[in-house]
């Protein structure tokens, strides 16, 4: 199946449509939640959670001994939420900082799930197969009712977000004029953070335990490029959190052996990868172009000013001069010197150039005006 | 106890060790979270490697994953460097894009290789006795032994001999600079080295346990010294205890050894994170209980002082009045009176002797804004602490 073959397919596919969705909506949740991350300094939180819900899934799978992926997931909420509020209080209470009591969450909580996935899976139960697929994510399992689910929690991150997005807002920002205000920090705080922790466990059916976080970072950095608005950013985040899904998922079907999650990383990756270079403000490539012409401008300037200099010794200031005079001094190219002359500023006869009045004026006045752009 | 028993728990053991160290100045350095990431992005590197080699082992395989795991580092560098995100999200952005390149790697090839994504990232320590190393047919003992050893060697060596350059770098960058150390030959010196470990041990204990390795035992031992040879020694010391008892209490659930030693580091973490000496949760919760009371005692003290009428120094007083609790009331009125502060008299409160001089410097330190004072202050006065 190529393509062309999958986007006709969509619309009418089942399995297609709904993996299409979901991923979608997961992308978008992701991307939009992944802005607060992001901004709030807390972008490998997600990485935390997502490998620290793993014990909570193989716990309520050892209760329930059911695969409903409802259930499941609920135990990797609460398994996420303990992770998150002890990384909290690790931070909070020791002298142990914010990157080692990530790791330490991380890693603990994901050998602990290992652990117990590898217990499970010696239990004579033949229903434990296919607890896996929350390590690495299976996109294919994904049911109407999931996406559902999905569609569900979307809408109501939605609701809280514009219904609580000045509180929001502020706390990012400014968390201490914040508290002046009278807003409860705290609560806020504790309201992020779960919805962040409540969108990763969301995705790990999808994506899986390992690339979760780059499915809420990834979105967020790259529509951190493109605008300076709170607002427009989160927008763009779920845009292109929902992009990344619907084309990871359209690649990884139109070929073989190729999951899902890993895809649709890629893809967000590629998002990032081309804002950081194309973004007109912030981007790589424009900062580049702004740096060289900025250089261009001052060479201008300084061939101008000494070419000043020389003139003002004399008293015709538009007595000619040698052009190789110039070349013993750097600043001079001949590309300067032709756009010189397109302002006006210099006229050129053979090999001699002389200063015109416009131009000695705008030289002696090139350093007590430098606001005037001389573009 | 199997000799296949004690190979493995003795790989393990090595295992912690090689982690530990770098692992120490990486919790140190504040960059803990780079293991981590490299641990990701070396798949890739390893997977290129396999094609070639077809070998887990083979140093060639060794050196494409540890260059993974050093391009990790300069792309997250680089991309910190152009200010376009903060810092940990650079991290972030990195190595999922490496894992899922490697990932697609290994899926693409499946038919070819025999590599699982999951013996990389939680590698089984249970088959590591049974391929062994031989050298003109004789049995040397496992490979991945060999391997850690090797590595194990040469971080320790390295460890003493830029024992000074790596202190002084991580606790004072600016002074190691100005003395002609360069900060950027260490910073790399111990990225490469950490690449290594995590390399050469991710076959034996798979990748995750690698983060846990170096993270854990650092920071529970930081938890209890500040001594940096002290911290070292303990991390090492709670490497092997969890190593082995680890690999007993996987041997009892018939479960993975790799994530079985996780736990222990996990338990032993949170032990110590509740109860440390000093900077445990127990401790601090109750340090901080103990200096309510006393800046409530403090308060009260400068209270009696200001005020001779005998109405304001009424027991009754403090509830009515300052608006403490019965029993925070109770708590301050005791350890006055224990530490011989005040006398009640009739249910009038007054200062004696001692408790006019506390008060009397305590003001002192207040206006002078010199607070810190006070706390030094408390060890000559109080017999008894809050």
């Amino acid at each position: 199946m190529d393509i062309q073959e999958y986007f006709s397919l969509v619309f009418s596919d089942y399995t297609l449509r709904t993996i299409t969705l979901g991923t979608a909506i997961l992308g978008a949740v992701t991307g939009m939640l992944g802005s607060f991350a992001v901004l709030r300094k807390q972008s490998l939180l997600g990485d935390a959670i997502s490998h620290a819900a793993l014990p909570g899934i193989a716990i309520s799978f050892l209760i329930t001994g059911a695969k409903d992926s409802n259930t499941l997931l609920l135990g990797a909420l609460v398994s996420g939420l303990i992770g998150t509020f002890w990384i909290r209080g690790i931070i909070t209470k020791t002298h142990l900082k914010s990157d080692t009591a990530l790791g330490l969450i991380l890693s603990l909580f994901f050998g602990f799930g290992m652990l117990l996935l590898t217990f499970i899976q010696k239990q004579p139960n033949a229903n434990q197969a296919g607890l896996d697929k929350y390590l690495f994510g299976q996109a294919a399992t994904l049911v109407e009712s999931d996406v559902w689910m999905m569609a569900i929690v979307t809408g109501i991150c939605l609701f809280v977000l514009l219904l609580f997005w000045k509180e929001f807002k502020i706390l990012l920002f400014d968390k201490d004029y914040a508290k002046t205000l009278g807003f409860n920090t705290k609560t806020i705080d504790i309201l992020i953070t779960s919805f962040i922790v409540l969108a990763i466990v969301l995705g790990l059916q999808t994506v899986g335990v390992v690339l979760m976080s780059a499915m809420l970072l990834a979105p967020a950095a790259a529509a951190r490029q493109w605008t300076n608005s709170l607002a427009t950013m989160v927008f763009l985040a779920a845009l292109f959190g929902a992009f990344s899904g619907v084309f990871g998922t359209a690649i990884s079907a139109s070929q073989n052996n190729l999951s899902t999650g890993p895809v649709i990383v890629l893809v967000a990756a590629v998002f990032v990868f081309v804002s950081f270079i194309f973004s007109p403000s912030r981007g790589l490539l424009f900062k580049q172009i702004r740096f060289i012409k900025n250089r261009r401008d001052l060479q201008l300037h300084k061939t101008l000013a000494f070419m000043y200099n020389i003139a003002e010794t004399h008293d015709d200031i538009s007595h000619p001069h040698e052009i190789k005079i110039l070349n013993n001094f750097q600043g001079f190219t001949k590309g300067t010197l032709k756009k010189l002359v397109e302002k006006d500023y210099v006229t050129l006869q053979g090999s001699t150039w002389s200063l015109t009045n416009e131009g000695f004026k705008s030289a002696s006045n090139l350093y007590n005006q430098l606001t005037k752009n001389d573009e | 106890m199997s000799n296949a028993q004690i190979e493995i728990q003795l790989i393990a053991s090595l295992v912690a060790i090689a982690c530990a160290i770098p692992g120490t100045f990486l919790v140190l350095r504040k960059m803990a979270m780079i293991s981590d990431a490299i641990s990701h992005s070396i798949l890739p590197g390893i997977v290129v490697g396999f094609f070639i080699t077809h070998d887990l082992g083979s140093p060639l395989l060794i050196l494409l994953a540890t260059l993974a795991g050093v391009v990790t580092v300069v792309l997250v560098e680089y991309i910190q460097k152009t200010g376009l995100v903060k810092e940990d999200t650079a991290i972030g952005l990195v190595f999922p894009a490496l894992f899922s390149i490697g990932v697609i790697l290994i899926k693409k090839n499946a038919d070819d290789i025999h590599l699982d994504v999951d013996a990389v990232l939680l590698g089984e320590l249970a088959y590591a006795p049974f391929d062994r190393l031989f050298v003109s047919g004789v049995d040397l003992g496992p490979k991945s032994l060999w391997i850690v050893g090797a590595i194990l060697l040469i971080t320790i060596v390295l460890l003493v001999a830029f024992f000074k350059e790596l202190k002084l770098s991580t606790f004072d960058k600016g002074l190691a600079a100005s003395l002609g150390f360069s900060p950027v030959i260490i910073h790399y010196g111990l990225m490469t080295v950490s690449s290594i470990t995590t390399v050469g041990a991710f076959d034996a204990v798979g990748a995750i346990l690698v983060v846990a390795l170096m993270i854990a035992p650092a920071a529970t031992a930081y938890l209890l010294t500040t001594d940096l040879k002290k911290m070292l020694f303990l991390s090492i010391a709670f490497g092997i205890f969890s190593a082995i008892s680890g690999y007993w209490f996987a041997h009892w659930l018939d479960a993975s050894i790799a994530g079985s030693i996780t736990t222990m580091l996990g338990v032993l973490f949170l032990l110590v994170y509740l109860f440390a000496p000093n900077k445990g949760v127990i401790a601090v919760l109750y340090r901080e209980k103990q200096q309510r009371t006393e800046v409530s005692l403090l308060t009260f003290l400068l209270h009696l002082k200001n005020h001779d009428e005998e109405r304001e120094r009424h027991v009754n007083h403090l509830n009515e009045h300052i608006n403490w609790q019965k029993v925070r009331s109770k708590t301050v009125l005791e350890l006055a009176l224990k530490n011989n502060m005040i006398i009640i008299d009739n249910n009038i409160v007054s200062l004696t002797s001692k408790g006019d001089e506390f008060t009397t410097q305590a003001i002192d330190y207040i206006i002078t804004n010199e607070d810190a004072q006070i706390e030094d202050m408390k060890d000559d006065f109080f017999l008894f602490r809050g």
